[in-house]
């Protein structure tokens, strides 16, 4: 006897359809999966097994032949036993199944019968719809991810006996609801915002620019002059994820297996934070499993760094790409996969290895030859990437206790909100969708300076012995604090405010 | 190249002091080449071993150090003998002048008026500011700024000194191969090309820890005052000035703040009188019979034509150094308001930014 029926498998955050055959003939019992399975996959024999035995349903007692189509692309994981324990079942016609053709069929068994949950059900579904495919049945668990996927039959099932049931028309399985985004949108989660955050004008205005132009930004300071805290309360004043952005990001977690199984949906913009010991795989993403890292899972969202200069060298070169492009591509032997990632770099660093230079009250016991090692362990190429470096001083017990009325994230917001609505229509022709990812033809064109801006820029360059890699810099970050302020040209004074973020270039660094 | 200067630099090749070099030239006899070198009987008279004699007797080749000097010459390093005109005066002081100098750049500016800086590897804001303005006063009076090229104090004499156009000399601790440290090596390629660096080692010759109080003699040697701006009781100065002492040189100090242990050696030096209080260059330049004209500056400033708000800040500043958070809090400015006040005032050079997030007049 032989039956096929559908299932998903997953590349990178991209679904593929697979064809599960099942052949079941006369012959000495035996089970075999062919079809480039790993190991996962090879033991489904034992718990599709026992999940049909357990379920008090009829395990035929024959050669079974599982083939997973197509043939030469590699297959992982355990999503695929519910399509092997429904093509078994269905190759039996005393089980009388009907219309098993029409589902697609994503879940793993476990040998109760009960259906559990797996990754990247949100792709999966994603890239069958494209394809046509219009009836599904997953995991009740992974029900809330799915709900936001309309157009679409999915069904959930709690275990194998309601799968059967279902196919051979005794009884309903549930559908998954629909839900809206907008209702899961919840407002910042209570704590952050920077009205808790005392003083640092400097630095918050900074950050404001950042998240109006998606430019990104590295802090120095002291140990404990809250530079984490700034970073942890930037993605208060990003604005709000839109669907599709959501969808983009909530894919790359439902893969990762990182997704929160009660919301279904990444709604807030996601603030990712590895320590430095972290491998450079750890960040690009890769690995025997190819699973998304960091910087995919920091897509749409700040990718924070804490200690930049304390990240291996190789690590934060293999930043540039990404924050060039927007994507990484890992190439392994067995196939190349590209992940998002579009985030915004916030890193933060101490000026030195003791962290004091500089300070006025604290003694640096540094070298000058470590304090030069350790700032050129930022390369040229990483540092033309990040458009804003700042000073951070620390708090003094007096700001930390002021009662000073400091402007909350709601405010800051909206003032973004506005800057970036004008930045789209700016780049309404283009792929571009802020001012931080301008190519050079668009800062021509839209960084345009008048006579007294070039004057100011001159001098600037003369006097200030900037490096010439900061000019373009200046340029965009300037268009970001006209946008801010609703002009329609740079002005002198929008140079003369992006100079001063651009600490790292001047002598006393070099 | 006349055979005594040439009996010098092949003396100079060799690991011995000023000191067994004048034993050698006196134990020569009359003659004083190198095929007197090797017919003489200096082992026998002890000064020097049989076997250091031998290993220099194999290298003793007058061609080999024609050759030598030659292509020094082509790399821009000249060479200048204790008995040449040009040498440096002011080194016949020293107990122990040197043989040998080698240098880049013009050699007469070490005969000129000057005055050596030299300070904390390491300085405060407050170090870095008060070393600018009395350099660039100095300089810019014609007087010759002299220093070790080392970070910190060392190179803002330097750099100031460069950027207001005067001329500087850098004496450095080890050979023309190993200028020391490596990031300032533009650094002493400019003073070479615009003031002049020496040393006196030979060019193979690294930076040891000894080398660098043996080059402090000469810096201190070379000056007519010395002027320590910010310096803790560790800090390697004290050399400078026990030499400066000791050759009888002016020392100037500028005190700090008592609680700050990068001023400790200055503040001590002024309490026991050993370094004469300076709080404006015109204290410094009184003794070149030069005045500077520095007291009105404060006043100029607030003359200049500058919007409200940034008359502000300057009147804010005038008290010394702030923070950027505290001074946008005093000046009641707008963030965005308040940088761009803070780049305009920089770019006409009239306040500084420092590490750490400060601001001064400079």
């Amino acid at each position: 006897m032989f039956s096929k029926v559908l299932s998903y498998g997953l590349k990178g955050i991209e679904g593929y359809p697979i064809d599960v055959e099942t052949d079941v003939s006369n012959g000495l019992p035996h089970f075999e999966i062919v079809g480039l399975a790993d190991t996962a996959i090879k033991e489904a024999k034992e718990r599709v097994r026992n999940a049909i035995k357990n379920s008090g349903l009829n395990y035929p007692i024959k050669k079974i032949t599982i083939n997973l189509a197509p043939a030469d692309v590699k297959k992982e994981g355990a999503l695929y036993d519910l399509a092997i324990a429904v093509a078994i079942l269905a190759c039996d016609e005393e089980n009388e199944i009907k219309h098993e053709k029409d589902y697609v069929y994503i879940g793993e068994l476990s040998f109760d019968g009960s259906i559990k949950k797996v990754k990247g059900v949100l792709p999966l579904l994603i890239s069958a719809r494209k394809l046509g495919y219009k009836k599904f049945i997953i995991p009740a668990e992974n029900s809330h991810e799915a709900s936001f996927i309309s157009g679409v039959e999915i069904y959930s099932a709690g275990n194998l006996v309601e799968v059967f049931k279902f196919l051979k028309g005794e009884e309903h399985l549930p559908l998954v609801e629909t839900c809206l985004f907008e209702d899961v949108v919840k407002k910042s989660a209570g704590g952050l915002d920077f009205s808790n955050v005392k003083g640092q004008a400097m630095a918050k205005r900074a950050l404001e620019i950042a998240a109006a132009g998606g430019h990104n930004l590295l802090m120095i300071g002291p140990p404990g002059s809250g530079k984490s805290m700034l970073a942890k309360c930037f993605p208060t004043i990003l604005p709000e994820l839109t669907f599709d952005e959501a969808l983009e990001v909530t894919k790359v977690h439902s893969v990762a297996g990182e997704l929160d199984g009660k919301m279904g949906i990444v709604s807030m913009r996601p603030f990712r934070s590895p320590h430095h010991t972290a491998t450079t795989v750890a960040l690009t993403g890769g690995g025997a499993h190819s699973k998304p890292g960091e910087i995919s899972l920091a897509d749409h969202g700040v990718l924070f760094l804490d200690e930049f200069p304390e990240y291996t060298r190789h690590t934060i070169e293999t930043l540039r790409q990404p924050l060039e492009d927007g994507v990484i591509t890992v190439a392994r032997s067995n196939a190349t996969i590209v992940y998002p990632a579009n985030f915004t770099l916030i890193a933060s660093m101490n000026p030195c290895p003791c962290g004091n230079y500089g300070s006025k009250d604290k003694e640096c016991r540094c070298s000058p030859a470590q304090i030069s090692k350790y700032l050129s362990k930022l390369s040229g190429p990483i540092m033309d990437r990040i458009d804003i470096h700042i000073e951070v001083e620390n708090v003094t017990y007096d700001q930390l206790k002021s009662d000073n009325h400091e402007e909350s994230s709601q405010e800051i917001k909206k003032r973004v909100d506005k800057a970036r609505e004008i930045q789209l229509n700016r780049f309404a022709k283009s792929n571009n969708y802020c001012n931080a990812k301008m190519n050079v033809a668009q800062t021509r064109k839209f960084c345009k300076l008048s006579g007294d801006c070039e004057n100011l820029m001159r001098n600037a360059f003369e006097k200030l012995h900037l490096s010439a890699r900061a000019h373009d810099r200046i340029l965009k970050v300037a268009r970001t604090i006209a946008d801010l302020e609703g002009c329609e040209n740079i002005e002198p004074a929008h140079i003369a405010e992006a100079i001063s973020y651009r600490t790292l270039d001047r002598k006393y660094w070099q | 190249m006349n055979d005594l200067k040439c009996l010098i630099i092949f003396l100079s090749q060799f690991e011995i002091t000023n000191a067994k070099i004048g034993q050698i030239l006196d134990g020569i006899g009359e003659i004083k080449s190198i095929s007197a070198f090797k017919k003489s009987k200096l082992v026998k008279n002890g000064i020097l071993t049989g076997e250091m004699f031998k290993k220099m007797e194999d290298m003793a080749d007058e061609s080999l150090v024609r050759a030598y000097y030659l292509n020094l010459q082509n790399r821009g390093i000249n060479i200048v003998t204790k008995f040449e005109e040009n040498y440096p005066e002011r080194l016949f002081d020293l107990d122990d002048a040197p043989y040998i100098l080698y240098y880049m750049g013009d050699i007469n500016l070490a005969n000129q008026p000057s005055l050596a800086v030299v300070g904390s590897r390491k300085p405060t804001a407050y170090g870095r500011v008060v070393t600018e303005r009395f350099v660039r006063d100095v300089a810019a009076s014609g007087v010759v700024i002299i220093s070790g090229l080392a970070f910190g104090i060392d190179a803002i004499a330097h750099k100031t000194c460069l950027e207001v156009g005067g001329k500087t000399i850098a004496v450095l601790g080890g050979g023309f191969d190993h200028i020391y440290p490596q990031e300032h090596h533009n650094l002493a390629m400019e003073i070479a090309e615009k003031g002049l660096i020496i040393s006196e080692f030979r060019p193979k010759k690294t930076a040891t820890k000894y080398s660098f109080p043996q080059r402090n003699r000469i810096i201190a040697g070379l000056s007519d005052g010395v002027l320590i701006t910010e310096a803790g009781l560790k800090s390697g100065t004290i050399h400078t000035k026990e030499f400066a002492l000791e050759y009888g040189k002016n020392i100037y100090a500028v005190p700090g703040n008592i609680d700050n242990i990068n001023s400790e050696l200055t503040n001590e030096i002024i309490k026991t009188c050993q370094a004469e209080c300076v709080t404006k260059s015109d204290d410094v330049l009184k003794d070149y019979h030069i005045s500077y004209a520095s007291a009105d500056k404060k006043e100029q400033i607030s003359m200049f034509d500058a919007s409200d708000d940034e008359r502000c800040m300057i009147n804010l500043l005038k008290n010394g150094m702030k923070s950027i958070d505290d001074l946008t809090k005093e000046c009641n400015l707008s963030i965005n308001v308040f940088n761009t006040c803070l780049t305009t005032l920089e770019i006409r050079g009239i306040i500084k930014r420092m590490p750490g997030g400060y601001v001064a007049l400079s």
